[in-house]
């Protein structure tokens, strides 16, 4: 099953952030709990956690890209 | 932006957000996990802990570090102390840490509110321990006074930077009122561990630094947080450095040295981090 991982709100006012890096890549096995993304915001980057385990399928953005909130940044296939 | 350090990175993961974000809402609590951006706010909620923010989430001043909202506050919520101590039930906390935007506009700074708060958890969650980060409440000591018949186990307040950053970085406060407020706390309950914490990053010089320690020790604080300053936005107090994990540990290293309890230095050690740990820590010197 195709799962849609999407930038969350990292605090109340934040409209977009900046996708660091990508800490997998397309193909790779996720495990729930593994970071997959560094979302830069004003304060800290932060590691944005697999909420479910399965593999990487898609990357929907580069690195250096800014992504409004809520938007899909990547698709993974799950068991 | 400037490039973060490699120090300044956190977890964080969806589905343990939301566990503990539905509850505050729920109870309509508000956390300063939240409303001051903190940058644990991942790790913390994923552990299940949380820094209560009574008193509303909208503060009556501008200090320039905070993210807090600046405005009109509402009536304190005559439902929040129970609220909170059920809320603190829920998660299982054996330490709660209650914190609040400062209520110029209420006569006794909130202290009441934080006094109710802390008798609900005693009678709701017995035998969990209780920290209180207040405000300076103007330095009202019947306030001070309420908070302490309370009798929380810990007195919070921070002093936030050196003296002589202190007019630029909270305008509306004043060093040597927090250091009166730390003072009187612990001339009026010696049992009560004191605590304070003050931010690097904000342009103070090591000297600076130095002289603060001294003027906190010497009013008899037990317990010191030191952590990196992160501006919220652009809007905000500007960034002067990235202070290195070297450089908190040799903070730390020189608060021991000078006579402190218990110092937590660290780029992301925040006032109620890990709090637990500091109790735990000073009660075992006893």
């Amino acid at each position: 099953m195709e799962k849609t991982m999407k930038i969350p709100k990292l605090r109340p006012e934040m409209q977009n952030g900046v996708l660091c890096a990508w800490l997998k890549n397309e193909g790779d096995e996720v495990k729930a709990g593994e970071p997959v993304y560094e979302i830069e915001t004003d304060k800290v980057v932060n590691q944005i956690e697999a909420t479910d385990s399965g593999v990487l399928k898609k990357q929907l953005c580069e690195e250096g890209d800014t992504v409004d909130v809520l938007s899909p940044v990547a698709i993974l296939e799950t068991k | 932006m400037e490039k973060k350090p490699d120090w300044l990175k956190v977890r964080y993961n969806q589905e343990a957000v939301d566990e503990v974000a539905e509850l505050m809402r729920d109870l309509k609590l508000n956390t300063v996990c939240k409303e001051a951006n903190c940058p644990n706010l991942g790790e913390c909620y994923r552990k299940h802990t949380s820094t209560f923010m009574i008193l509303g989430s909208v503060c009556t001043r501008n200090c320039r570090f905070c993210n807090v909202t600046t405005g009109k506050p509402l009536p304190p919520d005559p439902e929040e102390p129970m609220n909170v101590a059920r809320a603190a039930k829920k998660l299982g906390l054996h330490h709660v840490v209650l914190t609040c935007s400062t209520r110029d506009d209420l006569p006794d700074g909130g202290a009441e509110q934080f006094a109710k708060t802390v008798r609900a958890i005693r009678e709701v969650c017995p035998g969990t321990t209780v920290e209180t980060l207040i405000s300076d409440m103007k330095g009202n000591h019947d306030a001070l006074d309420c908070v302490l018949s309370s009798h929380p186990d810990v007195l919070n307040h921070n002093v936030e930077t050196v003296r002589e950053l202190q007019k630029a970085v909270r305008p509306q406060a004043d060093y040597e009122r927090s250091l009166g407020v730390l003072r009187y706390c612990k001339g009026k309950d010696p049992t009560v561990l004191t605590k304070t914490g003050f931010m690097v990053g904000l342009g103070e010089t090591d000297e600076q630094i130095d002289r603060l320690l001294d003027d906190v020790l010497a009013i008899g604080c037990d317990i010191l947080t030191i952590g990196q300053y992160l501006q919220p936005s652009p809007q905000h107090y500007p960034l002067a450095r990235y202070a290195t994990p070297e450089d908190f540990a040799r903070y730390k290293e020189l608060a021991l040295r000078k006579g402190f309890r218990h110092v937590a230095s660290a780029p992301l050690a925040r006032s109620s981090y890990k709090a637990w740990e500091a109790l735990e820590d000073v009660h075992d010197l006893y």
